[in-house]
């Protein structure tokens, strides 16, 4: 693996995107067992999936993972516990103003 | 949050807002390691109510949900609403994104069956909160898995600290608006909070587990990792509070003082805390406040000098962030009180 270049890998992979009263979601299933590591970026192929309300879309696609070059690897490993505040349930965005 | 209409998907003007959620990663391996023999006799109870699934049911429009129009609302009001909404949905959805992935990834029999319950209530969460913002003719956009997403990393114990502190405080927000609530039903302006009550209990269970897991193996509470939960504390505490406080419309229609409604979320969360973390924060010292102030006012500075272009803002950002960094540090350094964890952590959420 090169040092600065990145790898792009392809991958099959299952959507499914479900915009229904029980249940809000959007998963990405990669189909070859690939995993996405720290840093990694992932672009899932094709038009944009449009689930109306109601509806619940399962699509076999295409994705390909941009992996990150080593530095970019431990840099998400050292400095991405700094973003844990998006998973954490505050109610509101970080607007200081809307 | 983006915004934009599309009035082509319904008769009825819908406008459209793009939700960004966040995409993690963990240490997979590291959580198919997790033992949980060692409290086992509590494990098993709560995963046995996890599985029976006590909100089920709830998450149905009865006639409870009154009729309600948006467009009754003053305009500050509405965006500050709508934005509760939409930030709720988002952390409901990320959370689901990230409890899906580590069951799905993981090979850990009591591990995975957790995670997939956990993240069957957060898609449920969303769903109801989409519907509500469905009335405001609001429609979320999925969209955005054919944009390019970044995983960022967090180690398995961070995610411990983290998640738990916010199921617990969204557990002690929920139940703090539904009593202030049952006591000035007139102060109610939307039928959502009336859910609150039993909606909360899901976060409390999460929470429960949550602990139960940093139990399991005693290293995750100790030595080096108190300085982390203790960072946990101090991050997520400042940042609820000034969350807040850039919100006084949706407060002052709920008839909440937003200083008293904190205070009373953060002890409410640092009483349930006990159950697991070896320290706590001394909400009785006078320069916690302070501190906290201090915070707010660096965070609101930061933010303007975000906003502000060209040299001025070249000058400006890095200082901003300087100073909230230090405002961040002292209030960090504010001494910690020590607690002595019990035996068992079992709670039952009794506010």
């Amino acid at each position: 693996m090169s040092f600065f270049r990145k790898r792009r890998d392809n991958a099959p992979c299952t959507i499914e995107v479900s915009n229904t009263f029980e249940s809000l979601h959007a998963h990405v299933r990669f189909n070859n067992g690939a995993i996405v590591n720290p840093g990694d970026e992932v672009i899932v192929h094709g038009d944009p999936v449009k689930a109306p309300y109601g509806e619940v879309i399962t699509e076999d696609r295409e994705a390909t993972i941009l992996r990150a070059t080593p530095l970019e690897r431990l840099w998400t490993r050292v400095f991405g516990k700094l973003e844990f505040m998006e998973i954490c349930e505050f109610s509101f965005s970080e607007e200081v103003s809307l | 949050m983006r915004t934009i209409i599309d009035d082509n998907t319904t008769d009825m003007a819908m406008e459209e807002t793009l939700i960004s959620p966040r995409f993690y990663t963990t240490n997979y391996k590291e959580l198919d390691k997790v033992d949980v023999s060692s409290i086992r006799h509590e494990w098993d109870p709560l995963i046995k109510e996890m599985r029976s699934d006590p909100n089920k049911k709830h998450f149905q429009k009865t006639s409870e949900w009154d009729d309600f129009d948006f467009e009754d609302l003053e305009p500050g009001l509405r965006k500050e609403f709508i934005d509760f909404l939409v930030s709720s949905l988002t952390s409901e959805f990320s959370g689901c994104v990230l409890y899906k992935e580590m069951k799905r990834q993981g090979s850990n029999a009591d591990i995975c069956e957790l995670f997939a319950m956990m993240a069957r209530d957060e898609a449920r969460h969303a769903g109801f909160i989409n519907d509500a913002l469905r009335e405001a003719n609001i429609a979320v956009n999925l969209g955005f898995l054919t944009r390019k997403k970044k995983y960022t990393y967090f180690a398995p114990k961070f995610i411990y600290y983290a998640t738990y502190l916010s199921e617990k405080i969204g557990y002690a927000r929920y139940i703090t608006i539904y009593r202030h609530l049952e006591k000035n039903p007139s102060s109610r302006f939307h039928p959502i909070f009336k859910w609150f009550e039993k909606w909360c209990n899901d976060e409390f269970r999460h929470g429960e587990a949550f602990a139960l897991l940093m139990r399991s193996d005693p290293k995750l509470t100790s030595g080096l990792n108190v300085y982390w939960i203790k960072f946990f504390l101090v991050a997520v505490y400042a940042t609820m509070y000034v969350r807040d406080h850039a919100r006084p419309e949706f407060h002052k229609a709920l008839g909440v003082d937003i200083d008293w409604y904190d205070d009373q979320v953060l002890r409410m969360t640092t009483e349930i805390s006990r159950q697991v973390f070896p320290i706590e924060i001394d909400h009785d010292n006078p320069k916690w406040m302070i501190g906290l102030k201090r915070v707010k006012k660096a965070m609101l500075a930061y933010g303007r000098a975000k906003q502000s272009k060209g040299v001025t803002g070249l000058i400006k950002r890095p200082l901003a962030a300087l100073n909230l960094g230090i405002a961040f540090a002292r209030l960090y350094a504010i001494p910690a009180k020590r607690n002595a964890v019990p035996e068992t952590s079992r709670l039952q959420p009794s506010y």
